[in-house]
């Protein structure tokens, strides 16, 4: 595939989810990338800020099959990944496996951390194996595969916090904010009146080959070894043991209580091709690194007792390492 | 051919960053240069100032100057090392200067056999669409840089204080060197110089000759003198300016040594006529008050002479008991000068009245002949007797010329004179160490005898009080 094409196709999808979203460019653009470089995405945000809009217009202008999940605490892994049922043909009866809703190249895990941790480890072989595997039998999943998840900050009573292991698993997290007043007034406008905006088809019939050829494209991008070198050292930086074994040699440090792992320094690489490929370059640049390393990390790095208690959150220890790792 | 190259840059713009990387290499290479060279410049200048003004050789001046450039050349290269960019920052700094988003880090830092051919192509491209924001003289002059200025006049000051402050070294090292030293090294540079061979020789001689200590002190002065007159005459004759720069210094060095031999001559004389013994002028019983030291108030020519005499003068000579210094203090405060005279109308309590005017007439006599002073107060004492008949007896009036005498003075054995005499071109502090310590001159005052006075017995240690009894 050539960049050019990608790059139409990518702003065409872009523009035809922001028919229905308003706003919230960055996060679509984002969760684009996420999807063509093969990762999950964690989306948190207080309910109504049209998170869940958001998926299903993602996945009517790819083409793709959706399937929504909503997480509550009595959901059962079986009823994700599916189960074995008992099934008569020919006058015999057999088991045969009925796919759950993880069955899908685009699945909404609402309200994931509803779910008990039993309910939500099933969904992490889905994730990155990109299979299931019931009563011994694996199955795989379609491709593409991308899991949506969304998540309450706010509402944490009868939750279960996602583990560290799952949340490593998503691509990006996302923050979905409020609407700023313009925003809403659009958002109202749109709403509120009698016409509904629909959102129309980007991709072909045969999408999912082409979004091969994407994902492909995305991985071939250009990065020089220097800027590979600057993603290695930030992402180094956020171990809390890094800065010659000291602990508290860098403010950031002291409120790190585990880094980021190898996985977050893929997705910042796959994120800044993606991102320079969607700005239409073939190379990535520290720029786009640095755009990208706020969802790639934030959610990898855990923070201590002292950050929780001083209201310090992982965006601002982030800030703090790009402002400290130079580039080379 | 222009075209070519353009054409050339344009499709390879990855070029355009190697050819950065020279110049600002070049840049690094001035800097470094023009850090370094103006100190590099300053020693090799000092160095060649030393050899001519004859304060080196010239096998010194070579190696400092040779050592100085490998040091030099030294400097250079570890401060050019860290200085030249690599391509990476080239680059970055292009990318910086074009706005072109890492496109030519890209281009010069990846490998092209490992990433698809379409995209690098592409990229050389886009970069090429850059190629006409940069223009490499224009965009990265070279700036002479502070820390270069800095050198600059650090050097420049660093001349200024060597041409200010070598006298003052030079003063202060040859004043610590010993003579003969000092004409063996003078001897040894103009031995380089084929018109000063033969004084050259001449002072090594002298020089060998001053070392022997068996060599006799006339013979000495006439050595000198003999290299004295060798050296003007030369001087006369030459008209190069470091050979005269090296005469001049020879004359110096040699017009001290004949300063210090004719005042060692002068001490030794004067210690030859006094006959050595012992010279005090004590206040005695029925003699009136003491004459000053017959030595002390003249301007000796010698300068251990007049170390002695002003020792004797302050009463830093060794002495016993601090009781006895301070009393002498005392009766040098007495006979010290003519506003110390006592009143003649004041009747002194130790003194008979006739023995005033014989008195003063001792202090006129020490005091207003100073060059011979010291010499006529050593003829008043009989020489050659033993030292019982030259000195008071007990209730004796004493025989004229030792009356009044406050000092005691020891005649020196030979080996000390010699070895006095020997060093005087020392420093003046080594010198009164020297007299203080090895020459026994005393101004003791006596005691006084009392005739019916019990013997004065020392008292036993109390630690040994219990083992002799």
């Amino acid at each position: 595939m050539e960049p050019e094409k990608f790059q139409e196709l990518f702003h065409r999808l872009e523009s035809e989810v922001s028919k229905i979203i308003v706003g919230h460019d960055d996060v679509i653009r984002k969760v684009l990338i996420a999807f063509f470089a093969g990762g999950h995405v964690l989306l948190e945000g207080v309910p109504g800020l049209g998170k869940t809009l958001l998926v299903k217009s993602l996945s009517r202008v790819l083409g793709m099959s959706f399937k929504r999940i909503q997480f509550t605490p009595d959901l059962m892994p079986s009823d994700i990944v599916g189960t074995q049922v008992l099934a008569e043909s020919d006058g015999r009866r057999e088991f045969q496996f009925k796919q759950g809703p993880i069955f899908a190249h685009v699945v909404l895990a609402d309200e994931i951390n509803r779910a008990t941790p039993k309910t939500q480890s099933a969904v992490l072989e889905a994730m990155e194996e990109k299979q299931v595997t019931v009563f011994g039998e694996s199955y795989p999943l379609e491709s593409p595969f991308m899991v949506l998840a969304t998540q309450n900050p706010i509402e944490l009573e009868g939750t279960y916090p996602l583990p560290e292991a799952q949340l490593d698993r998503f691509f990006f997290k996302l923050l979905v904010g409020p609407p700023s007043p313009v925003e809403l007034k659009e958002i109202l406008q749109r709403t509120t009146g009698a016409e509904n905006a629909e959102v129309s088809r980007v991709l072909p019939a045969d999408g999912a080959e082409l979004v091969g050829g994407m994902k492909q494209l995305l991985r071939q991008v250009l990065i020089a070894p220097p800027i590979e070198d600057y993603v290695v050292r930030l992402v180094h930086a956020t171990q809390p043991a890094s800065s010659n074994g000291n602990p508290t040699a860098s403010p950031v440090k002291q409120y790190l209580r585990f880094g980021s792992s190898p996985r977050g320094a893929q997705s910042v690489i796959l994120g800044a091709k993606g991102n320079a490929l969607a700005e239409g370059r073939v190379h990535v640049s520290y720029e786009d690194v640095e755009k990208v390393v706020y969802p790639a990390l934030r959610h990898r790095i855990i923070l201590n007792f002292q950050a929780e208690a001083e209201n310090v959150n992982a965006d601002q220890i982030l800030a703090e390492l790009v402002k400290q790792v130079a580039r080379s | 051919m222009r075209e070519l190259a353009s054409e050339n840059s344009r499709k390879y713009p990855e070029r355009l960053v190697s050819r950065l990387v020279a110049q600002l290499r070049h840049q690094a290479l001035w800097d470094s240069l023009s850090y370094f060279s103006p100190p590099l410049l300053v020693i090799i200048y000092i160095a060649g100032y030393l050899y001519h003004g004859a304060w080196v050789g010239s096998l010194a001046a070579l190696l400092m100057t040779l050592i100085s450039i490998g040091a030099g050349i030294l400097a250079v290269t570890l401060r050019y090392r860290p200085l030249v960019p690599s391509a990476s920052k080239a680059s970055r700094l292009i990318d910086e200067r074009a706005g072109a988003k890492d496109r030519f880090l890209t281009l010069a830092t990846i490998d092209p056999k490992r990433s698809p051919p379409s995209l690098i192509a592409r990229l050389r491209l886009e970069a090429g669409g850059f190629l006409d924001r940069i223009e490499l003289r224009r965009d990265f002059p070279y700036k002479f840089k502070k820390s270069c200025y800095a050198s600059l006049i650090g050097s420049i000051l660093a001349a200024l204080l060597f041409h200010l402050l070598l006298p003052v070294a030079h003063s202060t090292l040859t004043s610590l060197l010993p003579a003969h030293q000092r004409l063996r090294e003078l001897a040894e540079k103009m031995a380089e110089r084929p018109r000063l061979i033969e004084i050259a020789r001449s002072l090594q001689t002298l020089a060998a000759k001053l070392e022997d200590p068996k060599v006799a002190r006339e013979e000495k002065q006439a050595l000198i003198e003999e290299a004295q007159k060798k050296v003007a005459e030369q001087q006369k004759k030459e008209k190069q300016k470091d050979d005269q720069d090296l005469l001049g210094q020879a004359a110096s060095t040699l017009k001290n040594l004949e300063q210090q031999s004719s005042a060692g001559k002068d001490q030794q004389e004067n210690q030859e006529k006094g006959g050595g013994g012992v010279q005090s002028n004590l206040p005695q019983e029925g003699q009136g008050e003491g004459k000053p030291s017959p030595g002390g108030g003249g301007e000796q020519k010698g300068e251990m002479s007049a170390e002695v005499s002003k020792d004797m003068q302050q009463g830093k000579t060794a002495q016993g008991d601090p009781k006895e210094q301070s009393g002498e203090k005392n009766s040098q405060k007495q006979g010290d000068g003519k506003n110390n005279q006592p009143d003649p109308s004041k009747p002194d309590p130790n003194k008979p009245g006739m023995e005033k005017g014989k008195d003063s007439a001792g202090k006129t006599q020490g005091g207003g002949d100073d060059k011979g002073g010291r010499g006529k107060a050593s003829e008043e004492i009989p020489q050659g007797a033993p030292p019982a008949d030259r000195l008071h007896q007990a209730g004796e009036q004493g025989r004229e010329g030792v009356k009044g005498a406050r000092y005691v003075t020891v005649q020196l054995p030979e080996e000390v004179v010699a070895e006095t005499k020997g060093e005087k071109g020392g420093n003046k502090d080594a010198k009164g160490g020297r007299v203080g310590s090895k020459v026994p001159v005393s101004n003791v005052p006596l005691p006084a005898h009392l005739p019916d006075a019990p013997t004065e017995t020392q008292q036993m240690p109390l630690e040994y009080r219990g083992i002799i009894r």
